[in-house]
């Protein structure tokens, strides 16, 4: 990657965060205790939480599909971009599950409240720390690499399950479903729908530099043990 | 000042922290990959 694209990810990143607190409208939702329409300044928080757990899905996705690679054709280079992208994964899934949290403290009183979504995502957390676990139990590389092939793609079938269908087929507090039946689907202002995507753009950027960073850093840890 | 903007700045440090020390890093591994392709 260039040099001017990682700045551009910087200062556009850093443009995000100004034009979400700056320039995106503020929000509303209805007080049913006092029958009120308040101003609800915690939903600004969608512009990183909703972008962290997109990337957290691609980045599960990418580690699947070179997890298959590995299957077809072992490579050390192939294990190598499987496993850096599970740890993106684990990474941004831990920064949504946090924001996720910070939220709930918010609206729901409380960091942790066991609902479907919360839980369901920490599971998925625990999925993927049993990859990072298999693969630092086995020390034969070729070994190392199928066997972790094998639990990415099995990881990584639980996911879909445990994101999207889970929260959906339970009561849940989150408020996609709440917004969605309140004001029907894509009914985002204009500007945070702007702001919403220049996230998402901004974050699979740095998941696509982190990505390269943690493929060359492996490299030359391998190289290096090879001396 | 508003809390908003409070937020907003430390919001950016924050990412401000972590840019440079990917920038750092970044900087660090092309480093030390052309003085291994050197050896």
């Amino acid at each position: 990657m260039r040099g001017f694209v990682k700045w551009l990810i910087g200062g556009w990143i850093a443009l995000v965060i100004i034009l979400a607190f700056a320039w995106a409208p503020e929000m509303t939702r209805p007080n049913f205790g006092t029958g009120t329409i308040e101003p609800w300044p915690s939903f600004r928080i969608v512009f990183f939480h909703v972008p962290a757990a997109w990337i957290s899905v691609l980045a599960f996705t990418v580690s699947m599909l070179w997890s298959i690679a590995v299957l077809r054709k072992p490579t050390r280079e192939r294990d190598d971009r499987a496993m850096a992208s599970a740890e993106l994964g684990f990474l941004f899934c831990s920064l949504a599950l946090i924001t996720g949290m910070v939220w709930a403290r918010n609206d729901w009183g409380a960091y942790w409240n066991w609902d479907p979504r919360q839980t369901s995502v920490l599971i998925l957390l625990l999925i993927y720390g049993g990859y990072f676990t298999l693969r630092s139990a086995v020390a034969e590389p070729l070994r190392r690499s199928r066997l972790a092939a094998v639990y990415s793609i099995v990881a990584f079938v639980t996911m879909p399950f445990l994101v999207f269908i889970v929260p959906r087929i339970m009561f849940s507090l989150h408020p996609s479903p709440i917004i969605q039946a309140g004001q029907g689907k894509g009914s985002m202002d204009p500007k945070m729908r702007t702001v919403f995507f220049m996230s998402l753009a901004g974050f699979t950027g740095l998941y696509i530099w982190m990505l390269s960073m943690r493929v060359r850093l492996e490299r030359l840890a391998r190289e290096v043990r090879a001396l | 000042m508003s809390p908003l903007y409070v937020v907003m700045i430390t919001v950016l440090i924050i990412w401000l922290g972590i840019f440079l020390y990917l920038i750092g890093l970044d900087r660090k591994l092309s480093r030390l990959g052309r003085e291994m392709d050197r050896k």
